[in-house]
């Protein structure tokens, strides 16, 4: 398997309001590889927008820290990044698409502007005429010497033209209309059929559909190597949330970007997910392969949720839902968070964190990848009704 | 309605329209103000003259108020402005002072706004942090200083402390140039003299950034408020994680839809400069219309002109109203949610 995109090494994020400290997320660990999937489910206020927001360092710091733990993003650790140098990484380097589409274009620019900066960001970056960063072993280091590959490389030639460089600043030298085609073309892919229109209209004159359409096209455009979809379905009506849904994993086939896909939803995760994280009060309850976390579930809190998940038909009788409440993380319960409401709870549970650990016993437990469960008596919960 | 450059026409007709009731009201108001008691003006204008001169004077001013008032409109309906007490015409007076004043006051507007609105946007980004409290500090200590204390200080002090000079247009009373526009720095221009560009632009520093200093306040406070309102927006953070640096989602997205609220409230405020320049053009001995408001109002010992304080507050009332149409012409050009209505 290829070296993984990020590497998230026991993150714990706190946010302090006023005397009271949040663990909105502690001590979680995933890793990404080019081309994968991963999903992460949990109810609201469990930090998966936190640690969604976290990743790229967008949370504004303060109020939220990041108490511990690593982002280890293409081979640099993402948390001792200066301030002046994140710009560099996001874009680029990682991409988001938000839960907020209504908001999340600038009212006051037309479509093509928006879409035309996030090109002109990737294409001034690929030419090195500012500064980026794309991971690897120098990360901020980019005075490469001038060859004719770059336009400006090709400038310095100018002075004494050959043919050579003549062709590769013709070839190279994006005019408008190249801009102009690759906005088109990315708006195509997200299949807006009248594109030429779309194109000169401000946001507020676009459906909700249309302006996450553009978000993705928008955050496409700049071949980020990790995509971070934050509920990128959520705030739609759900036939346009289907709609979107159906671009998404069509998308997720031709764009060769690890994607760290955020959702309380189980089924939109079920859909376009090859792993899958439970996130509840801040931590990972239960990670695995998409296929295994759904057919054996082996946290309580896993198969819980996907117990109460709404079926098709009345006729399959009430609802179900889960006893309790969702604990203040101003004061996280001790040991196992999830004991309060859990029928398998006993006193071992209320004092240290059970570890996430293998389901299969014969399994490497260092390994990211299988199945694996933060529970205790993990082995009881197929027999949970 | 909508955004097409016919609706804007339409948009600027209207806004025109809207003007003359103002303009009615505000002459019914100034011309009562000026006329209502005039018992002693011939007397009090004229003390040692003899009793034919008092006696015309008194034929023009003494009259009931209401013939007098029909007569002044018609004449003004005629373009006939009027005359000072003294017998000077209004029309050429004014015509000649006002581009000084606009000049001034355009020149006040510009420091405001490259000074005053950067200003608001670093208050904003350090809320809270001691950028923000210098910046505070910087704007209410030219809130609080009164117009003719800051003018004099400035004239005393800082001028003579930094070579600027404090008085007039230029530094020869008649330029060896033809004034078309009467805005000193644009006839110096337009006749390609560029010492006297320079000259006429150094005399303009000192009276400009005074009258900007003491407005500025309103245009740092305003972008202030409207960024904090724009940055926790998503589109900031969308902008942000485009990999935009800091500067540029400052000043480009989030500044952008911070001005729509700045434009408007410069829009009034730039009315009310047009007042503000009575003292500052007296102390800088600008040759203005604030200079002429003065000396109509029987400021410094000169005999009052009452024509010419009617026509002194017409101008400024068309200048309030056309700041303010600028300010929505603007307003939707900068929002384009808006439309012109």
């Amino acid at each position: 398997m290829t070296d993984p995109v990020l590497i998230v090494n026991d993150l714990s994020v706190t946010y302090t309001v006023g005397a009271g400290t949040f663990y909105a997320v502690s001590d979680v660990s995933l890793e990404i590889e080019p081309g994968r999937v991963i999903g992460i489910v949990g109810e609201t206020g469990c930090g998966k927008s936190t640690l969604a927001k976290a990743i790229p360092r967008l949370l504004p710091e303060p109020p939220a820290t990041i108490g511990s733990g690593s982002i280890v993003f293409r081979g640099t650790d993402l948390v001792k990044v200066g301030r002046r140098q994140l710009p560099m990484i996001r874009g680029t380097g990682i991409g988001m698409i938000f839960q907020e589409p209504l908001n999340s274009l600038n009212p006051a620019f037309r479509v093509y502007d928006q879409l035309l900066e996030a090109i002109q960001i990737r294409h001034y970056r690929e030419m090195g005429w500012v500064k980026s960063f794309q991971g690897g072993e120098r990360p901020f280091d980019y005075s490469k010497p001038p060859d004719t590959t770059t336009v400006a490389g090709s400038l310095s030639k100018i002075i004494v033209p050959s043919g050579a460089a003549e062709e590769a600043v013709r070839d190279r030298l994006a005019t408008r209309s190249q801009f102009r085609e690759e906005v088109l073309s990315y708006l195509r892919l997200v299949r807006i059929n009248d594109p030429e229109t779309i194109l000169n209209l401000y946001p507020h004159e676009l459906s909700g559909g249309m302006r996450q359409r553009i978000m993705i096209a928008m955050a496409l455009s700049e071949k980020p190597s990790l995509l971070i979809a934050d509920e990128p379905t959520s705030a739609l009506d759900v036939t346009i949330q289907a709609q979107v849904l159906t671009l998404m994993k069509e998308l997720i086939d031709e764009v060769q970007a690890a994607i760290l896909f955020i959702s309380h939803d189980l089924g939109v995760i079920a859909e376009t997910a090859d792993e899958i994280g439970v996130m509840y009060a801040g931590r990972i309850v239960e990670y695995g392969p998409v296929a295994e976390v759904f057919r054996d579930p082996r946290h309580p809190y896993t198969k819980a949720l996907l117990k109460a998940a709404p079926a098709h038909y009345k006729s399959d009788g009430p609802l179900s839902s889960i006893p309790g409440s969702v604990p203040n993380l101003s004061r996280p319960p001790s040991g196992c968070r999830f004991h309060p409401r859990c029928a398998l709870a006993r006193d071992v549970c209320k004092g240290d964190t059970p570890p996430l650990a293998p389901v299969d016993p014969a399994a490497p437990p260092e390994s990211r990848h299988i199945h694996r469960s933060a529970c205790y008596f993990q082995s009881e919960v197929p027999g949970l009704p | 309605m909508g955004r097409s450059p016919g609706d804007l026409l339409i948009f600027v007709l209207k806004r025109l329209l809207q003007l003359i009731p103002v303009l009615i009201g505000v002459i019914v108001l100034t011309f009562i103000c000026t006329h209502l008691k005039l018992s002693g003006l011939c007397n009090a204008v004229y003390p040692h003259a003899s009793k034919a001169v008092i006696d015309a004077c008194n034929a023009k001013y003494g009259a009931p108020l209401l013939p007098q008032f029909v007569s002044y409109i018609t004449n003004l309906l005629q373009g006939n402005w009027g005359a000072s007490t003294l017998g000077q015409a209004v029309y050429p007076a004014i015509a000649a002072d006002l581009p000084a004043t606009i000049e001034l006051v355009l020149a006040a507007l510009f420091l405001m706004i490259v000074i005053g609105i950067p200003l608001g946007v670093i208050a904003a980004q350090y809320g809270g942090r001691w950028a923000d409290h210098l910046v505070r500090i910087f704007y209410l200590s030219g809130w609080a200083t009164p117009t003719y204390l800051g003018a004099v200080l400035a004239a005393v002090f800082i001028g003579p402390a930094l070579g600027l000079p404090t008085r007039g247009e230029y530094s020869t009373v008649v330029p060896p140039f033809p004034q078309y526009t009467h805005m000193s720095v644009v006839d110096a221009i337009i006749a390609g003299n560029f010492p006297y560009t320079v000259d006429a632009i150094e005399h303009l520093i000192l009276p400009a950034s005074v009258l900007a200093f003491i407005n500025m306040g309103i245009a740092t406070r305003m972008t202030r408020a409207s960024m904090l309102e724009v940055l926790p927006l998503d589109f900031v953070r969308s902008a942000r994680m485009k990999g935009l640096s800091e500067f540029w989602v400052m000043y480009k997205h989030a500044l952008r839809n911070a001005l729509i609220t700045t434009t408007t409230v410069l829009g009034v405020t730039a009315g009310g400069l047009l007042a503000g320049t009575v003292v500052i053009e007296e102390v800088f001995d600008w040759p203005g219309i604030g200079q002429y408001a003065y000396d109509a109002i029987g400021g410094g010992g000169s005999v009052a002109n009452f024509d010419g304080a009617i026509a002194v507050v017409i101008v400024f009332a068309i200048g309030v109203v056309v700041a303010n149409m600028i300010a929505d012409i603007l307003y939707g050009v900068l929002d384009p949610r808006v439309d012109w209505r």
